[in-house]
């Protein structure tokens, strides 16, 4: 092996990373030595394993590369698609994960003896298995992915950073594994989907602040002078995760090598604190970040400009303004002042407007392409997703309503609306966004299957149909039931007959979840096969080879 | 020190106090410039650009 001519050295990047990770090697070790629970010593162990392979991986990549890849080649730049690549096919992987363990859930509240009787597989560990599984690890991984492919695109230049971008997928992917297992040994800090404990938290927002600046400095460095819209989105969803994860995290662990530790915040603003997080997940994770996938994914499959620019911006901005003030509408008829709700509730009942209006933009960039609907079962895909955009932000003000709330809260009413917009809006636009972005990260001419996209379609949306009418009827039902008086004005019905009254519902439920498990199974096929089968695109969109 | 400090409350007096009309105004000159004649050609450009890559 001959040396090369000219003195390789190891950059800033790559000697801080193999530092610190050996500090943190060392550090994880002893903390697992010293640890005060068990789970929280398989972590410190996994952690110290994981420190040690980091530096072996960076290591191994620094002796194995030549140069550093270069931002530009034959004066087109040189796109970043390796992290992304890894980010899209984790979220296959948890999204099937996330489904297979909802199912499991959903039968268990059918049939109770699938708890097993076992702590780790009983419902209460595995619901934020669920949640976390589906929202934050494939809900996640589709962002993640998306919007590192959308800003170097639209900013038309290679990545930030060189390592950085695989600090965030990789590192954000090691939280997703602290999170869900800690959750099946039974650490959680009891916080609707913000259960992980301190040091998972802490991890996250070292990830998080490596995402935005990856993502900021990708964007300041932009050889195109506007800035696109879904730009704006997925910063907003950056930075607004960023604040609501520091906001409601705030934790005093009782050891600093134990799991346990106690929220800063008490009473009813912790209460507050807790749904200022929780909805603004809804609305910054959940609606922004994919609204912003909307704004690419769509234009481009369809083959047409966005409907009205002028909308988006008005569009991002009213969503901006009128979100973060929606929380409180989780805390209707509690501790919480009354003007409080009734401010949650009034801004809740605005984001009416520019929710449709989002909708209204997306639809209608179809105009002049509506035909491809009936042709292009991934465009219907998108397309559906908007309209069940719709759908449930129609739905959620409606509900946020205090008398409407007063039938609904606490009931299956709420599942099934937050399943319209989970699997509908959510997976569905995932689902277009992962059939566009794999032939284009591995260079494929198009998809394997056409015909298999279709099939998944169907499945689903007939999931998805069933899952939410089930819990509609189901949720109403329970309202109702809860109620009730006899003329004496005693209740009705005692706890649980409205339990047993739920029964049929919860099976058609599960049946609904089973097939829109069954249907993203027919998507990892499809996907698998476009990689590995698929015919390679003869004209390369992206410059690989080396400058002649 | 107190200079700055009546300096700082005066600011933050004010946000307190004229958040709503501060917001709506920032709002407003938002949604002008969304819709300003003069803006129109930028934004029909923009709104191609997932069209026009590579």
């Amino acid at each position: 092996m001959t040396q090369s001519q000219t003195a390789k050295s190891m950059t800033h990047g790559e000697a801080g990373l193999v530092l610190v990770f050996s500090i943190s090697a060392f550090l994880c070790l002893f903390a697992a030595a010293n640890a005060q629970d068990a789970p929280f010593a398989f972590h410190a162990f996994l952690s110290s394993a994981a420190s040690l392979a980091a530096v072996i991986v960076i290591g191994n990549r620094y002796f194995a590369r030549t140069s550093l890849p270069p931002q530009e080649i034959n004066g087109r730049p040189n796109y970043n698609l390796g992290p992304i690549k890894f980010s899209a096919v984790m979220a296959v992987f948890w999204g099937i994960a996330g489904f297979a363990v909802g199912l499991l859930i959903a039968s268990q509240l059918a049939w109770p003896a699938l708890n097993l009787d076992l702590p780790w597989t009983s419902f209460g560990r595995l619901r934020p298995l669920h949640t976390s599984a589906v929202i934050f690890a494939f809900g996640g991984n589709v962002l993640i992915a998306t919007s590192f492919y959308v800003v170097q695109k639209t900013c038309r230049v290679r990545l930030a950073g060189d390592l950085a971008p695989w600090f965030v997928v990789v590192g954000y992917n090691f939280f997703i594994l602290v999170a869900g297992t800690g959750y099946l040994l039974g650490i959680t800090q009891s916080k609707e989907y913000a259960e992980p404990e301190w040091y998972a938290d802490l991890w996250l927002t070292i990830v998080w602040v490596v995402y935005l600046l990856v993502f900021l400095v990708t964007i300041i460095k932009r050889k195109e002078p506007h800035i696109f819209v879904a730009n704006w989105f997925y910063l907003a969803f950056i930075v607004t995760i960023a604040v609501l994860h520091l906001g409601n995290n705030p934790a005093l662990p009782v050891s600093v090598f134990g799991s346990k530790s106690y929220i800063a915040w008490g009473g009813v603003q912790d209460a507050m604190f807790q749904w200022w997080y929780g909805h603004n997940a809804v609305g910054f994770f959940l609606t922004a970040g994919f609204l912003a996938i909307m704004y690419y994914f769509i234009p481009k499959r369809a083959e047409r400009p966005i409907y009205s620019y002028r909308l988006s911006i008005i569009h991002f901005w009213a969503l901006i303004f009128l979100y973060i003030w929606a929380g409180p509408h989780h805390l209707h008829y509690t501790a919480l002042p009354d003007w409080a709700q009734t401010l949650g509730m009034t801004f809740s009942i605005m984001l009416w407007m520019p929710s449709w209006g989002g909708m209204i933009n997306g639809l209608m960039t179809l105009s002049g392409a509506w035909d491809k609907l009936r042709t292009d079962p991934v465009l219907r895909m998108l397309v559906v997703s908007v309209a069940f955009y719709g759908m449930s932000t129609f739905e959620g003000p409606m509900m946020s309503i205090k008398v409407v709330n007063s039938l609904s809260h606490y009931t299956d009413w709420t599942i099934g609306h937050v399943h319209s917009g989970a699997l509908g809006w959510v997976g569905f636009v995932s689902f277009g966004a992962l059939y566009c972005l794999v032939p284009w990260l591995w260079d494929r001419k198009g998809l394997y299957s056409l015909k298999l996209v279709n099939w998944h379609f169907w499945t689903a949306t007939i999931g998805i149909v069933l899952y939410i009418s089930a819990m509609w009827v189901s949720g109403i039902l329970q309202g109702l039931m809860w109620r009730a008086y006899t003329s004496l004005g005693f209740l009705e019905y005692s706890f649980i007959e409205t339990v047993e009254a739920m029964h049929p519902f919860y099976i058609i439920r599960a049946a609904g979840g089973a097939l829109f498990l069954i249907g993203s199974l027919i998507m990892a096929y499809n996907l698998w096969m476009t990689v590995h089968a698929g015919e390679a695109e003869v004209q390369s969109p992206v410059a690989l080879q080396p400058a002649e | 020190m107190k200079a700055i400090l009546t300096v700082h409350n005066i600011a933050s007096d004010l946000v307190t106090t004229f958040w709503t009309p501060i917001f709506v105004g920032i709002f407003i000159a938002i949604v002008s410039y969304a819709l300003w004649p003069r803006n129109k050609a930028v934004f029909d450009e923009a709104a191609k650009m997932p069209l026009r890559e590579e």
